[in-house]
């Protein structure tokens, strides 16, 4: 999926840098946002057909929500913090930081909100908090703890960096790691519009 | 606010009326518009006037929002897990 984002990436940079007109592409790259609303309806289905959720949550109470509560919290304070270092406005900086790991959507929300180069800087960072926790996950089972290889993971725990913590943590982290990725997930659009309207 | 919207419609249909036998056609659906949205993200930088020039500076300021982000998650969610799950999650089972 990474392999197949990146190439969709520099293929459409390279059709831009180009000069060349062909009109079913200039379609699709002028209305992206119905592709968006198309996107958020298919992954609220998703979200919706996670049916054991509210089951699982009343097993591991109040606990469930320490990790995600955790990798939000951290990720704002960070934003706030590179929007000083940047000079970036703060709203612009947390919706930004917001993104917890989740490439597509964030860049694309982003450049909804923002413009193009700010959605460009979320996927970028998003995607590199991704490769990064491929190759954190096992250096940080080994020196902190279980739950903790969460964390860079982000929203994307549920999914693509799942294997990773399946390898290197326990069942119970498997778990964890799932319900925080669902809730991330649902949180990153809620995050985006908040952090961009109230900031 | 709309994208709130269609994602709180696609949750009520998810639970409520979507078959399960269509939860891999969903994602593949998902993946497809990922890619588009993707690529015309790129076809707008590409048509954006120095923007070889300005890759260089999109890129450090992208490490930062990856980096710091990221960094304070690990170091916050340690502190919290080491405060309220002290027991938990050490070992490896099996």
């Amino acid at each position: 999926m990474v392999l197949l984002t990146v190439i969709a990436l520099l293929l459409g940079i390279a059709y831009g840098l180009s000069g060349i007109d062909i009109t079913i592409i200039n379609f699709i790259a002028e209305h992206t946002h119905y592709i968006l609303y198309l996107l958020m309806f298919l992954v609220g289905i998703s979200i919706g057909l996670h049916r054991g959720l509210i089951q699982k949550i009343k097993e591991y109470h109040v606990k469930i929500f320490i990790i995600p509560f955790g990798i939000i919290i951290g990720s704002l304070l960070g934003g706030i913090v590179c929007s000083f270092m940047t000079g970036i406005s703060m709203n612009t900086s947390t919706a930004m930081a917001s993104g917890l790991g989740w490439y597509s959507l964030s860049g694309v929300m982003i450049s909804e909100f923002a413009g193009v180069s700010f959605g460009s800087i979320t996927f970028l960072s998003s995607l590199m908090r991704e490769i990064f926790s491929f190759i954190s996950i096992p250096f940080i089972a080994k020196y902190f703890n279980f739950p903790t290889c969460i964390a860079p993971a982000g929203a994307t725990s549920e999914d693509t960096t799942l294997p990773m913590l399946i390898r290197y943590t326990n069942e119970e982290t498997v778990v964890l790691s799932v319900i925080n990725g669902i809730l991330c997930s649902a949180a990153v659009p809620i995050l985006i519009n908040l952090c961009y309207q109230i900031f | 606010m709309d994208i709130l919207i269609i994602m709180g419609i696609g949750i009520f249909i998810g639970l409520k009326f979507f078959p399960d036998k269509y939860k891999k056609k969903n994602e593949k659906m998902q993946m497809v518009c990922t890619i588009l949205i993707i690529f015309s993200m790129g076809v707008m930088l590409g048509r954006r006037e120095n923007f070889l020039q300005e890759i260089t500076s999109l890129g450090l300021t992208s490490f930062l929002y990856f980096f710091i982000p990221t960094l304070f998650s690990i170091l916050i969610v340690y502190l919290l897990t080491r405060l309220f799950m002290k027991n938990k999650s050490k070992e490896k089972e099996g």
